[in-house]
């Protein structure tokens, strides 16, 4: 009775959080309904007596994982609500429509093949261990990743180096020298500085002509030329952050 | 086997517990706080300064690299735990894999440091003194020290009361 | 298998039989007793900083609510409540107002684990393994002094300072300012990297217990040790380095000083929660201090005995674990005090340097040394009286070369780093 409804309250949350994760507009927001996702999956174990998977569930993908996500999204600078009528690779959505709908196939296909329709009975092997002596599998589930898994294990380390690897190669700017920035991202850039400018300068203007009305004048050019100050040292700032620290 | 979870039980109830506090303190405050909200208040804050520039978009890639290294520790630990449980009864056997694991996690780390990735302080420059800075120009020509030593004493004025005189 | 089976249950007995309204009941009561402790505690907890930095810095402190100020706290939050809670317009509103529970939920849920009392003087005598049994008045059952014992034990602890990392991280990502953003990444950079650290020391406390659970980590620990005085404590058996690793890694991941960056003064105003006010801060503020005794609770729990020590009247025998377990438990306190009084603050790169550079490595080299110890002890058993066989001295050689080998790649590598950087050849 209670594993049912134990079942029923993390299917609901699991379900929820993986809508959410491609329905929210804000990747942060994605990045939490992913962690939600997560924890129901961790309760889900607990409640299959799988406690040590439990542990690393929330350990390495909320604690780790996640963490590494939200850093790209945050520190890259893509936190911001997305267009999403902007396909960025021509193709992508098809493709992965047809990728999404034959997983789901293959799901219940997988499903249906099983002997119990609702357990999947068949694909399940059974305890690790003969007996669980202490109500506690990390034992087994120990014994079985450094005897029978053994292999398995090592490659997992081969793996992780191969991680990073790439990372430092992708994250590496050697020998100092900056990659050419596209001259069309420069423009752009420049033009869109010197519309912010502009806006700046036509905004403080107006705030001036308004003071000028009410029998103030004279401060316009002194508050106008602080306008471009100021955004002169914004870009510098900015410059400063990206690259030191 | 019965079911271990009401072993978690204890746990459920006191996360129960815990939000409940949480969100009963938010609606206590929520009823017993003014709200007067105006711009200025609910501008970022900056020190009294009115905000110039935006939020920093861009953090060093550095950041990055620390949770690519994190996750690789952090399922090798995972990894740890069942070992540290039964290394026991695994023997030598069980020893050997894990260095081998370990090697090959150990291996990572020393390449990431080795190309500077957990460096963080700022980068010392190897770069010769500018001529304009003058080689004399020293902390001990520049600083004077506190005290009498060194303090430039006219001949004609009377000396300062030194401590044994003042006795 | 050739370790030692584990006779302990490693579960709470008052779940053996099912859940029924009795065992419902006891829990809600214990529950309800950790979350008024706690509370309390973390108000003692504030009074006793704030009361002891200002002795060690010649002043009086807080000295106005109640005897010498002890309930300086309790004001300090009532008037929380009426203040005025903000919210920047350029803040996130949900992730917001999600950000406090993030940390103030897993700094209660750690403290589920830990025993705080129970007669765990001999692992021989069922009756003496932490135990307690209640009078037949009230039901007869037996339970452990901890809320609960469930079987991922210490892992918790470990899932929930991942968990608190995010309410680090959004709190500044959703005050959509610049020092709380900031701040909020240096903390999780931070955190994250003390968690590795911290991790690895645990793994040595695994290696000694075999057992995940804490009721077990601290059974295990019962009884004397060498010479039959010196306690069979974990911060002994380990050989220290853990211990000193895990206090270290400990303080990072509070954010306490010397290791506070996160809300250095100087540069970012207050950190990760300069935008919260109210009764919000107040609850990034409990968290903090929570989370101080948990970690406290924990480090007895692991490397000190728990609630072991000797119990010296019999006639209130259940009292004394509970003493014991404070006693060490105001010893860290105290100590956590004394770094903040006495260290000053950490820079960046330090702070990185030191979790990564040092605390990893060591922790990483004594876990395997450790480990191999366990091992070789096991396979050659010393049975022929003299101190060392030529079997073990020949892999402790082995070992040595290995953790060497280790060592020697590891500096070649920061040395190769610094060479690097002086030629700026590298930049991230």
């Amino acid at each position: 009775m209670v594993e049912i409804i134990v079942f029923a309250v993390c299917a609901a949350i699991v379900l929820v959080g993986a809508v959410g994760v491609i329905a929210a507009r804000n990747p942060v927001h994605s990045a939490l309904f992913l962690i939600q996702t997560l924890f129901g999956m961790a309760v889900l174990f607990i409640s299959l007596e799988a406690h040590f998977l439990a542990a690393v569930q929330v350990v390495v993908y909320a604690g780790a994982i996640v963490i590494l996500f939200l850093f790209v999204i945050m520190l890259l600078g893509v936190d911001q609500a997305e267009d999403l009528n902007i396909e960025p690779i021509v193709g992508q959505r098809f493709i992965a429509f047809i990728v999404g709908a034959a997983t789901f196939v293959l799901m219940v296909a997988t499903l249906a093949g099983s002997s119990d329709a609702i357990t999947g009975q068949r694909q399940a092997t059974g305890p690790l261990g003969d007996e669980l002596t202490d109500n506690n599998n990390v034992r087994e589930l120990a014994e079985a990743l450094f005897t029978d898994y053994v292999f398995a294990f090592e490659a997992t380390a081969i793996l992780l180096t191969i991680a990073v690897v790439g990372a430092v190669v992708l994250a590496k700017r050697t020998s100092g020298e900056m990659l050419p920035v596209p001259q069309n991202t420069l423009e752009i850039r420049e033009a869109d500085y010197q519309a912010r400018v502009d806006a700046r300068a036509a905004e403080l203007e107006a705030n001036a002509a308004a003071a000028a009305e009410a029998g103030e004048d004279g401060s316009a050019e002194a508050s106008s030329a602080a306008a471009s100050d100021d955004d002169t040292a914004d870009d510098e700032m900015a410059d400063a952050e990206g690259g030191d620290a | 086997m019965e079911s271990t979870l009401g072993q978690y039980l204890p746990v459920f109830a006191l996360l129960v517990l815990a939000a409940l506090f949480a969100s009963l303190s938010f609606g206590a405050s929520r009823l017993l706080a003014p709200r007067r909200p105006n711009d200025k208040k609910l501008a970022p804050y900056e020190c009294g300064i009115i905000p110039a520039k935006d939020t920093p978009e861009r953090f060093p890639v550095r950041f990055f690299l620390i949770a690519m290294i994190f996750i690789v520790f952090d399922i090798e630990i995972i990894f740890f735990y069942p070992y540290a449980i039964i290394h026991r009864g695994l023997g030598m056997f069980g020893l050997i894999a894990l260095l081998i694991f370990t090697a090959a996690v150990f291996e990572s780390f020393v390449y990431l440091v080795s190309n500077g990735a957990l460096d963080w302080g700022p980068i010392k420059k190897a770069r010769l003194l500018s001529p304009a800075v003058s080689a004399e120009r020293t902390t001990t020509s520049t600083v004077r020290k506190v005290g009498l030593e060194g303090r430039y004493v006219p001949p004609t004025s009377p000396m300062p009361d030194a401590p044994e005189e003042a006795a | 298998m050739a370790g030692l089976t584990n006779t302990l249950a490693g579960l709470d007995p008052l779940f053996l039989n099912g859940v029924t309204l009795e065992v419902l009941i006891i829990v809600l009561v214990k529950v309800v007793i950790s979350f008024g402790v706690l509370l309390v505690s973390v108000m003692l907890m504030v009074w006793f900083e704030r009361k002891l930095v200002s002795d060690m810095q010649n002043r009086i402190g807080p000295n106005r609510a109640g005897p010498w100020g002890i309930l300086q706290t309790l004001a300090d939050g009532i008037k929380l409540f009426f203040k005025e809670d903000l919210q920047p317009d350029s803040s996130d509103p949900f992730v917001f107002k999600l950000a406090p529970y993030l940390s103030l939920i897993p700094a209660f849920l750690t403290f589920a684990i830990i025993p705080i009392g129970g007669n765990f003087s001999d692992p021989s005598d069922p009756s003496k393994t932490g135990i307690i049994t209640l009078p037949d008045w009230l039901g007869g059952e037996s339970t452990y002094l901890q809320l609960a014992d469930p079987p991922v034990g210490v892992l918790l602890f470990l899932a929930m300072s991942s968990i608190a990392v995010y309410g680090v991280m959004l709190a500044g990502w959703a005050s959509g300012s610049k020092y709380p953003l900031l701040g909020s990444v240096r903390a999780s950079a931070q955190m994250v990297s003390y968690e590795a650290a911290l991790g690895l020391s645990l793994a040595t406390i695994f290696l000694q217990s075999r057992s995940l659970s804490t009721h077990d980590i601290v059974a295990d620990q019962a009884g004397a040790g060498w010479l039959g005085i010196i306690p069979h404590w974990n911060v002994i058996v380990t050989g220290f380095v853990p211990f000193v690793v895990f206090l270290i890694a400990a303080t990072a991941e509070l954010n306490r000083p010397p290791f506070d960056l996160v809300e250095a003064e100087q540069e970012l105003v207050g950190g990760f929660h300069t935008e919260y006010s109210s009764i919000r801060f107040a609850m990034f503020f409990l968290a903090e201090f929570m989370n101080t005794v948990t970690l406290s609770a924990i480090m007895v729990t692991l490397f000190f005995g728990g609630p072991a020590g000797p119990i010296l009247w019999d006639g209130v025998a259940w009292l004394w674990p509970i003493l014991w377990f404070l006693l060490k438990l105001f010893v860290f306190l105290f100590t956590f005090v004394w770094f903040r009084a006495t260290l000053p603050r950490f820079r960046y790169d330090q702070l990185m340097d030191l979790g990564w550079k040092v605390l990893i490595p060591i922790s990483l080299g004594w876990f395997l040394f450790l480990a191999g110890r366990n091992v070789v002890d096991d396979r050659w058993p010393n049975t022929n009286g003299s101190l060392f066989s030529v079997e073990v001295l020949i892999l402790l050689g082995i070992t040595i070369a290995i953790l060497t080998v280790g060592a020697l790649l590891l500096y070649s590598a920061i040395r190769n780093a610094a060479e690097k950087r002086e030629l700026e050849e590298v930049t991230f």
